[in-house]
């Protein structure tokens, strides 16, 4: 479904990633792991079309899309979703998740979302009106999330949602992309957290220093010696 | 002996380059002074462009002080210019149309004047301080409007919108001594602040231009340089204003404190290249003279000189932000590099 | 009785909160209330009428420039020779509809004559706005965007000095003006006489800003405007593309700056640089409140339109611009994020 040939990306003048080959076939839950600053983000803002790769090209079923603008990429049913999360701020939940399906013009398939969206993350029904810049982290995560499935993606990117939550919070969110996965959702993890996402996904990509170093069913890097001895800690 | 000859010219060397003198530069500065005697610049008629000219280039140096190195884009300057200019032609006036007659020389009073600009930088200084970029742009811009409104409101002192006929410097018809006078205070001007800027006082400029914040926690203290930039330039700013009364010997808060005016000023020091001080330099002399020129060619076209101005600001803001300047010293890094490999 | 006590109590600590919370909104508030009941004191309930309407034209205009701030980060320079095109463009429709109704009296047709000089300045403006912003904007944006906020106002800068001199050279420096859109009557309303061009271009200037209310709120369009200001990756990432929407805004601040400049013909006769001090004030307003901060853009307009009135009735009317720039002076000093806060991500930077 998504296929990363030989692609070159980074800022500016500083190269972040060196010929990176991914592949991923709908329905799978794939992992990509690796240390701080080994071009994980960079990877997927890539992918997603912020980032222009500088060399290498990048297909989306069976489409090239790395030429294309983001919005065409969100167009063809792939969601991001970053980071540091860019939420509207100064609009309710409700606000955000509508624009999350701005690609989609049909009213009734869009409300048909949001109910099965406040379905999957109840507290977000909850703050329906609340502005997205004061919920809590854990919440703005799933805004994120729900915000992304919006859009009816086949396929999402997700980056680091673990990153400052407490642990309970992180499982609620691993708990609610394993529900997705299971109704048919092809997704790309981006995790620090190596041994929850070994656990839940199907394949995963190491990447180190901007390059892929090891890729492999989950189980199988799971007891990995290198990734035993650099990421697992055992 | 040969020790000493050597050290006096690597001192002349970095008196030259600390002024900013390259020989390029030097022969450009011999041109314009032999110029006025060569057919056909020796005609009053085009001796009044050459001095304007200098005049906008000694401007586009003061103005980029501020532009080109704290980052502040001066839209007061040719208010507070205009200040320099009031001051001078009130102090020297004798005549009964304004309340007072000092009768004070020219010479003295357009130094007067440049102080009283100098004393409206450094409270425009103040007033920016702790403004960025935008803000500090709109309230000097705010200043000027202020500025002109008094110019125009205070009729016992300036006529208001009537204008002011202050005296001239030089009891001649001649543009000769004029221009001279303001190729000395282009080439003063020019030597000052590419002294101020090569000195530690330009890095804290250079940096407090950049990255505010940072400056400052790495031990730069704002007050001071961006108060001390203000001074400088609106110093500057004001001699040049005192040089317009007594050149023009007449005037009008619209003529000279116009936002227009700064506006021109920005665009011949931008199109010569930001932060470089000598692109307005050499941006001004041909500009004047083509602007002159279309001025005089196409007398039915009012202004278009203005658009012109506009249009080439635009392009070059888009497309080569760092100006004629930055050309100039990309060209020469490029042919020293050709001549490299042939001396090895 | 002690319960009524309690209450009032408990509302009062409330609004001191408030106040001492955000203590520049009622300070303004009141501030402009006292300055209108003096200004009708002084010089009259007309006065204040007056200030009023134009009060609702510099919320127009300054509504139209803080979207273009805050959705692109472009301090617009040229908003005055947007609301100049407006005067211009409802002069030309104008005029010649008036001419031929002088020979042609037609009650229906003079009655909505006007609106054809409205009509055709949104227009103009709209097609002016898209237009700059594919010429100018757009090719800076897409080289860099390194000290974006400061570069681009120089931009305006340059389009704005030839706007006003091409429309210079072309139609030259004369006035066009028109002493008035409909021939009817004042309307009195106890002492007040009210032209109905006044009361028109009042009520305009509110219908477009609530048309603009109902589109930035509730449309799909109107609500990727405001998700573009407020997370420009974020917009993109849900499929916004990023550039109509900047094309889009630009175009509809201009279009409102014009519709204000065609609205106020009776006013302001349509020249060159008319829109000077029309560009002044929107930016008073836009500076007093905060920059980007469209709702409290509205509430700017009238306190500046007061203050502005006040001026010239204590001041005399020379000193119209003078004083008003001295209180914006101090409000910059004092918050320079405006008296209502800057909703603007990004400008306070380099």
């Amino acid at each position: 479904m998504l296929k990363v040939e030989n692609v070159d990306s980074g800022y500016d003048f500083l190269q972040v990633l060196w010929g990176i080959n991914i592949e991923i076939n709908r329905g799978e839950f794939v992992a990509l792991i690796g240390p701080n600053g080994a071009g994980k983000t960079t990877t997927l803002r890539t992918i997603s079309g912020l980032l222009k790769p500088k060399g290498g090209r990048i297909f989306f079923k069976d489409e090239l899309i790395s030429n294309l603008p983001p919005y065409e990429i969100t167009h063809s049913g792939l969601s991001y979703v970053s980071e540091d999360l860019n939420l509207f701020v100064n609009m309710p939940v409700y606000e955000n998740l509508l624009m999350g399906a701005y690609i989609i013009k049909d009213e009734k398939k869009i409300k048909q979302t949001m109910e099965y969206i406040y379905e999957l993350f109840p507290r977000l029904a909850e703050r329906k009106k609340q502005l997205a810049g004061t919920l809590s982290g854990g919440e703005r995560k799933m805004l994120a999330i729900a915000r992304g499935m919006m859009s009816n993606p086949e396929m999402l990117l997700v980056d680091e949602p673990s990153l400052g939550l407490a642990p309970y919070l992180v499982r609620n969110v691993f708990d609610a992309l394993k529900t997705l996965h299971g109704e048919g959702l092809t997704i790309l993890l981006v995790e620090q957290n190596v041994n929850a996402t070994l656990d839940i996904t199907d394949r995963a990509y190491i990447i180190e220093q901007g390059k892929i170093v090891l890729s492999g069913k989950s189980k199988d890097l799971a007891r990995n010696e290198h990734v035993q001895n650099v990421y697992l800690g055992i | 002996m040969i020790k000493s000859t050597g050290k006096a010219s690597t001192i002349a060397r970095t008196l030259m380059s600390r002024t900013g003198f390259s020989s390029s530069g030097i022969i450009l500065i011999a041109i314009l002074a032999v110029l006025p005697f060569i057919p056909p610049f020796n005609s009053e008629y085009i001796l009044r462009w050459l001095v304007v000219g200098a005049f906008m280039a000694a401007q586009a140096v003061a103005f980029d002080l501020t532009a080109g190195f704290i980052n502040v884009v001066n839209f007061g300057f040719a208010a507070i210019l205009g200040v320099g200019a009031y001051t001078s032609a009130i102090l020297a006036n004798t005549g009964p149309h304004i309340i007072v007659q000092p009768g004070i020389s020219p010479w003295i009073g357009i130094f007067i004047g440049a102080f009283a600009s100098a004393f409206l930088g450094f409270i425009l200084g103040f007033l920016t301080l702790r403004l960025r970029g935008l803000y500090a742009a709109i309230m000097a811009w705010f200043v000027g409007i202020a500025l002109l409104g008094l110019a125009r409101t205070l009729t016992p002192l300036t006529r208001g919108s009537l204008g002011m006929s202050p005296p001239s410097f030089f009891d001649t018809p001649s543009n000769m001594p004029y221009y001279y006078l303001a190729l000395g205070m282009m080439i003063t001007i020019y030597i000052v602040t590419k002294l101020v800027t090569t000195s530690h006082i330009g890095l804290a400029f250079k940096a407090l231009g950049q990255n505010f914040d940072a400056a400052r926690a790495s031990g730069i203290n704002p007050t001071f340089y961006r108060v001390f930039n203000f001074t400088l330039s609106c110093f500057f700013a004001g001699l040049l204003g005192g040089f317009y009364a007594h050149y023009f010997v007449s005037m009008t808060p619209k003529a000279i404190m116009h936002t227009s005016k700064s506006v021109e000023t920005l665009a011949i020091a931008f199109i010569g290249g930001r932060g470089f001080l000598w692109g307005g330099i050499v941006v001004a002399f041909p500009f004047v003279f083509l602007l002159e020129y279309l001025r005089s060619a196409l007398p039915q076209l009012p202004g278009i000189h203005i658009i012109i101005y506009g249009v080439l600001m635009i392009l070059v803001m888009i497309y080569y932000p760092n100006g004629v300047a930055g050309f100039i010293t990309e060209l020469k890094k490029k042919l020293w590099r050709l001549r490299k490999p042939e001396k090895t | 009785m002690k319960e009524n006590t309690e209450v009032l109590k408990t509302l009062g600590d409330s609004i001191l909160e408030y106040i001492k919370r955000k203590p520049a909104v009622p300070g303004a508030i009141a501030v402009t209330v006292v300055i209108a009941i003096i200004i009708g004191i002084a010089g009259g309930p007309a006065q204040v009428v007056n200030a009023i309407v134009a009060g609702g034209m510099w919320a127009l205009l300054a509504t139209g420039l803080t979207m273009i701030l805050g959705v692109m980060n472009v301090p617009n320079f040229f908003h005055g020779e947007s609301f100049m095109v407006g005067a211009y463009t409802a002069y030309f429709i104008f005029t010649p509809i008036h001419l031929y109704l002088m020979d042609n009296p037609n009650k229906f047709l003079s009655t909505i004559a006007p609106f054809a000089g409205f009509f055709a300045a949104a227009v103009i403006g709209f097609i002016l706005g898209s237009i700059l912003e594919k010429l100018v904007f757009y090719p800076l944006r897409s080289k860099t965007k390194e000290r974006w906020v400061m570069n681009s106002f120089l931009l305006t800068v340059g389009v704005s000095y030839i706007l006003s001199n091409g429309v210079n050279l072309v139609l030259g420096p004369n006035f066009r003006g028109i002493p008035r859109y409909w021939d009817v009557p004042p309307i009195k309303f106890f002492t007040i006489r009210l032209t109905v061009d006044r009361l028109f271009a009042f009520f305009l200037a509110m219908v477009v800003l609530l048309l603009l209310w109902y589109f930035m709120g509730k449309t799909r369009t109107g609500r990727a405007i405001r998700a573009v200001s407020q997370d420009e990756a974020g917009a993109a990432m849900v499929g916004i593309n990023i550039n109509n929407i900047h094309t889009l805004t630009f175009s509809l601040g201009t279009s409102m700056a014009a519709i204000a400049g065609a609205a106020l013909l009776f006013m302001f006769q349509a020249y060159p640089t008319v829109g000077l001090r029309p560009l002044y004030y929107a930016w008073y307003v836009v500076m007093l409140v905060g920059l980007g901060n469209v709702s409290a853009a509205v509430v700017g307009g009238f306190i500046v339109a007061f203050l502005q009135t006040a001026t010239q009735q204590f001041f005399g009317i020379e000193w119209g611009e003078v004083v008003p720039t001295v209180v914006m002076m101090i409000v910059l000093i004092v918050a320079p994020s405006g008296i209502f806060g800057s909703e603007v991500k990004g400008i306070q930077e380099q």
